[in-house]
């Protein structure tokens, strides 16, 4: 069952993290920074594939999803931008840069009920990436961050979840549940954790140094 | 896994299968109507119908733009919709649900196209195992004149994606021979139960209803 997928010419580097956790900054500055070194870099979001994603928004303002629908439709979302756009750039040789991977599913589909064993299955053709960075930052620093830019939003809260009528409580103990399977995962899936309450150029720093040694073994040169 | 025990609830689940041109349909039509002319409670759903995404899939498979993966993920967020916004609440309310098709389609279809077998035996984990599923047996050659009569085959139909030949006509036999197997093999791992399509339709029909009557008599409906 442990099929790595990753027989490309590629290197596949995820970031991975709650909503607010700062992800596509860094990303931004990371994808900047290999550019500079003449490489190619794609970046790649959650949720975005031209075939299915209006349909999940469409969805979701409907506040029509069960828990294994939400998960299938992201699965679909998902595998199409994989095969139309992650894995033709890997074999052609870019950078891939995830915002977000199956981490993010495995989290919110176990939050919402799921079984943990059937999300990991339903994802077993997803490359393995070659780094996984996981931006760590405790409930109280995103709840500021959330209220202070986006706002709560209804799914980022768990409201569906009935876990409280509340936005503030429900979005405390939905996101303080993703972070327990996040902290799991942690483990599991050897992420390079890195403390989300740094600067954002603290956080740079340590991520270049990892995609640097990453960059040194010599496989894109 | 969910679908691999009885599903314990006050309805009753029947689903036919087939490839195409088989008359499961016709079949399932005429029973609908039978037994609603019983004053009984009866759903019907059919396969790629949901509110949610059938149009989506009815659109990209226009454009011949999924994957093998990409099409069977979105037939499972169909058949997941409808499971838990129809099938289910009907089931609980003590209907009798009649599917024309169901995940044994998946399973035969999907893996026809070269899907790993139990990646989608796994993601249809979620679903209620049915109380009788018939399998229309029927040659891909018949069932390409009978669907023939009146138009082509649709390019996943003749599962033109997988390359197998040119010509659409050729291609669908190949292809629809591969679900037959399929179906073939699931008699035995799931009991479905195999009925010749080649008879009329008052015999299929005959032969249907004698299953049925079996099969809601378990239930305390005699008809």
């Amino acid at each position: 069952m442990k099929n790595k997928n990753n027989e490309h010419n590629g290197l596949l580097i995820v970031i991975e993290g709650t909503d607010g956790s700062g992800k596509s900054t860094q990303i931004e500055l990371l994808k900047q920074w290999i550019e500079e070194k003449s490489y190619g870099a794609m970046v790649s979001e959650w949720k975005t594939s031209r075939l299915i994603a209006n349909v999940i928004d469409d969805a979701k303002d409907r506040n029509l999803l069960n828990a294994t629908t939400f998960s299938l439709l992201y699965a679909a979302d998902f595998a199409d931008r994989l095969e139309n756009t992650i894995i033709p750039a890997l074999n052609a040789g870019f950078v891939v840069l995830m915002d977000r991977y199956k981490y993010t599913a495995f989290a919110r589909d176990v939050v919402r009920g799921l079984d943990f064993e059937w999300v990991e299955k339903l994802y077993d053709f997803a490359p393995e990436p070659d780094l996984v960075f996981y931006l760590d930052m405790p409930v109280d620093v995103l709840l500021k961050r959330v209220i202070g830019t986006t706002g709560l939003d209804y799914w980022e809260s768990g409201r569906d979840i009935g876990l409280s009528s509340d936005f503030y409580k429900s979005f405390t103990i939905y996101q303080d549940k993703c972070l327990t399977e996040y902290e799991q995962m942690k483990k599991d899936y050897n992420f390079v954790s890195i403390d989300g309450t740094l600067g954002v150029y603290e956080i740079h720093k340590i991520i270049v140094e990892k995609v640097q040694s990453l960059l040194d073994e010599g496989k894109l040169d | 896994m969910r679908f691999l025990k009885e599903h314990g609830l006050p309805g009753t689940l029947i689903c036919v299968e087939g490839i195409d041109g088989s008359g499961k349909s016709t079949q399932i039509g005429i029973l609908k109507d039978w037994l609603k002319s019983k004053n009984l409670d009866v759903i019907y759903t059919e396969w790629n119908s949901s509110d949610l995404i059938s149009q989506t899939t009815k659109r990209a498979k226009k454009k011949n733009l999924l994957s093998p993966r990409t099409f069977s993920l979105l037939h499972a967020v169909d058949f997941a919709d409808r499971l838990e916004q129809v099938i289910i609440p009907a089931m609980k309310a003590g209907f009798i649900v009649l599917a024309d098709r169901y995940a044994y389609t998946a399973f035969a279809r999907d893996v026809a196209r070269g899907v790993d077998r139990d990646w989608v035996r796994n993601m249809y984990g979620f679903a209620i195992k049915p109380d009788l599923a018939l399998y229309y047996s029927i040659s891909a050659e018949i069932s390409l004149e009978r669907i023939c009569s009146n138009r082509t085959p649709g390019f996943y139909e003749a599962g033109m994606d997988l390359k197998l030949s040119n010509n659409p006509y050729k291609s669908y036999v190949i292809f629809q021979n591969r679900v037959n197997n399929e179906y073939e093999k699931m008699v035995e791992e799931y009991g479905l139960v195999s009925i010749d399509a080649k008879q009329s339709i008052h015999a299929k029909q005959v032969e249907m209803r004698k299953l049925v009557i079996d099969i809601l008599a378990k239930k305390g409906i005699t008809l």
